[in-house]
This record gives structure tokens, sequence and C-alpha cells, in this order.
């Protein structure tokens, strides 16, 4: 018994302590290394949140140029596949193109009313496009698939004025926000992540609830819903403001039909088509 | 001529360092375009310190595990050496594998290979769930620990025969 358990100790001890011929380092000093570093990275002292933003930049650079050539290949499959369908891709684009024409005109008016009539209500104020607020074009840089984070990384940080908290958007429709800026590069958690609430009121019904993000590639689910409450397809999901961080009126999801017949919740800012995206203040309440 | 020799040796000598660091700076974000084979996740970091550490210790430099660890932590967003405790756990259990087992066979290293992915993935959660405030899911991850697992013989079987053609070069 005793033997037995003086082996197990040896071999632990082996394992941990011994070096080979062409390692530097013993195991239990690279373990000790990496608790000491997960420490201080939790307590975030102010070197080491300097040092982790000098490292992520360095190693966001390097993970781009890593990354290159097969984004090349994607882009070469894609572009290929495109040139192949342009004819009828065409023709969908000018009927949509006319339909967008009259759905443009429409909403100009609605635009006016609203205005209008918020004035006449006396409430207060929703996200504005004239506002001279910050605004940042970036382009996307790393989109890591990973099941813990959905995030992407843009070409911008500190030194252009991004901060922590800054909504983003890809086409005019909200895509997340910032959660890590760096100088040159910052970190966006998408809408689609699990970690993402909204609030939101849904379009035509006034029904508030809670946009949260599943953590999927496109999918989205709302929480806090009135009882026996169904949804209906084709329905615009507005942001409330009622967070006080995000103002209110900004799109940022869409119900739909999926293959099963059943209703899904999409963002109406796809994270897989995205390439450049606004990072600003003004959909803040501020 | 001779600088794509010596790019060419240093590949072959170092082909598991190589990948484990292609492996940690790459996104993989082409690969979002294919959902389906998305299904088949796995993580070719942990088969390739596994293998390695119990097969051929001498190619993959433990401060190499490390460092790559920390890479993969900055590339995906969570806390800074969490992956690396997970591969130095990975390696820890490796090493008292290869100590503790007198005949080695592929299927009992297989075997070997559920403790220590149990062990390394626990320290992972652990790490993700006290010093981080991510959510994930959970069965994703099984999924993903799952296929590492049962792809391990097919990476066995191509590291094991790219070091036997490597060790014969060398012997010529």
């Amino acid at each position: 018994m005793a033997d037995s358990r003086d082996d197990f100790i040896i071999a632990i001890r082996y394992a941990l302590l011994k070096k080979s011929a062409k390692q530097k380092f013993s195991l239990f000093f690279l373990i000790i290394l990496s608790i000491l570093t997960i420490t201080l990275d939790k307590l975030s002292v102010p070197f080491v949140q300097s040092t982790r933003a000098v490292l992520n930049d360095f190693v966001y650079e390097v993970a781009v140029v890593a990354s290159a050539p097969v984004k090349l290949v994607v882009h070469v499959i894609h572009k290929g596949g495109d040139h192949l369908n342009t004819v009828e891709k065409n023709k969908i684009l000018i009927e949509e193109m006319d339909k967008l024409k009259y759905d443009h005109n429409k909403s100009l008016f609605y635009k006016t009313e609203n205005k209008f009539l918020k004035k006449a209500l006396n409430l207060g104020t929703t996200y504005n496009e004239t506002s001279e607020d910050l605004l940042v074009v970036a382009r996307i840089i790393l989109d890591r698939n990973s099941p813990y984070l959905k995030s992407f990384l843009i070409n911008k940080g500190r030194k252009s004025g991004v901060i922590n908290g800054m909504t983003v958007f890809s086409k005019n429709y909200l895509i997340g926000t910032v959660i890590e800026s760096n100088y040159l590069t910052a970190r966006v958690l998408l809408v689609t992540d699990l970690n993402s609430k909204i609030p939101v009121i849904l379009q035509g019904e006034g029904v508030n609830a809670i946009l949260t993000g599943s953590g999927k590639e496109s999918g989205l689910a709302l929480e806090y819903l009135p009882d026996e409450f169904t949804l209906e397809p084709n329905t615009i999901i507005y942001s409330s403001g009622r967070d006080g961080f995000l103002a209110s009126g900004l799109q940022v999801a869409e119900t739909y039909l999926d293959k099963k017949n059943k209703i899904a919740i999409r963002p109406l800012a796809d994270p897989r088509q995205a390439l450049i995206v606004h990072v600003t203040t003004r959909g803040f309440n501020n | 001529m001779r600088v794509l020799r010596l790019v060419k040796a240093f590949i072959i000598n170092n082909l598991p360092i190589v990948i484990l660091y292609t492996l940690s700076f790459h996104t993989f974000d082409g690969l979002n375009d294919f959902p389906d084979i998305l299904v088949f996740s796995f993580n070719l970091h942990m088969i390739i310190i596994y293998f390695y550490v119990l097969k051929f210790p001498e190619y993959l430099g433990l401060g190499h595990i490390f460092l790559a660890g920390i890479v993969n932590d900055v590339v995906v967003g969570i806390p800074l050496g969490t992956s690396s405790l997970s591969y130095l756990v990975l390696s820890f259990f490796t090493s008292y594998i290869k100590n503790a087992t007198i005949r080695a066979k592929m299927t009992t290293e297989w075997i070997t290979f559920i403790p220590a992915l149990f062990f390394s993935n626990l320290v992972y959660f652990i790490i993700i769930n006290n010093f981080s405030h991510l959510s994930f899911y959970y069965i994703e991850l099984l999924r993903i620990t799952f296929f590492t697992f049962l792809f391990f013989p097919l990476f066995y079987v191509i590291f094991s025969n790219f070091q036997k053609i490597f060790n014969k070069e060398n012997r010529n």
C-alpha cells in the first residue's frame, strides 16, 4: 500500500519537476506562471492593463497576417460564385431597389410625422442620425469563431477615439458594443452573444421585452414577453432605451419564419457579412 | 534554393510548434460559411500537445505550449493564462501517463486521453466561471471535446507516420 503511494508521488513529482534535454522550463514553473498571469489579469493592475493592451495589439496584427491566406481562398470562392450569379442577382436587385425606394419615401413621411407627434407629446430624445457625435469608420480585421464569445475585432482603437461602451452599427443597424479598446484595435461584443441583453420594443405592438443573444451566429431570443403573447413574422424590433444606455428607436432585429415554419429572430445586421462598421456615441441616451 | 531548403528543414524540425502557433493565431472565420463542417469542430491544440508530450517530447517545448495558450487567449478574448493552464494541465497528465505506462499501445493511449481531456477542460471551466463573466453552452464544449477524443487516432497515425518519415530522412 505504502509502496504504491510512493510510486504515485514519485511519478507526479517526476512529471512536474523533470526537465528533458530540450525543455527550458519545468512544468511546475509554467503552471505557477499561468496562475500568476490569470490572477494579475483578474486584478486589473494598471501596468498589467497597459501590457495586455500592447500584447493584444501585437497578437491581433499577427493574427490578421496569419489568417490572410485562408481569407484569400474564401474570397476567391465567393467572388467566383458571385460572377456566376450576376444576371439573376441583378434582376432581384432591381426589384428590391424599386421596393426600397417606395419604402424610403414612405419612411420619410413617417419620420416627419413622428417628429411632429413627439414634439406635440413632449417626449424625450431618440436616436438622431444628424447629431454631430463622434463617428469612427472601422474595418473588421478578425472574426474568431469561438464557443465562448461572439465578437469581432476592428482596426480602430483608443488612438481613433474608440472607447469601451461605444455602439457599433453595420449598415445603420445595431450590431454590438465595444467591450475592449486597445491603442490600435478594439473588440466588439455582438448582439448575438449569450452575454448580450438589450431592452427592446416590438414594432406595431408596442410590447417591451429583453432581446438576448443565443450564442449562435444569427439566433436571438426575446425574454419577458407578456403571457400568451404570440410573435408575428416580419416584425421589426427596436431598442426601447429603458436601460438608460442605448437610445430608443435603434433597429436591432426582425422576426421571420425559419425552415421548420417556426418564428425565429435574427439581427438586422448580419455579423457574417459585415466588413465595415461605424463606431459611434450617437446611439447613447446622453 | 538554399533559403527554401532551410525553411523546409525548419518547418520539418518544428512542425508541432508551427502548427500550434498557427492554430493559436488563426481565426478560422472562413469556416463560418460552412456551418455543416462546424458541427465537427475539435481541439487540435489538445491532440498535438497530448501526442507530442507523450511520444516525442523533444519536439514540443513546454514554454511554447504556454506561449501558444497565451496567444489563443488573446485572440479568443478570454482571461489571459486560461488556455495556458489548461494545456499545461494536459501536459502534466500526459507526462504522468507516460511515466506510469509500461507497454504503450495506441488504444491505451486513446483511452487515457479521456481523463487528460477531462481534467484539462475542468481547469478551463473553473477559470472561465470564476475569473470572467462569460457564459457559454456546456453542450457545445462537450461536443468539441467528444470530437477531439474521436479524431485522436486519425492524427495519431498522421503524426506517427510523419515522425517516422522525418526520422528516416534524418538518418539518411
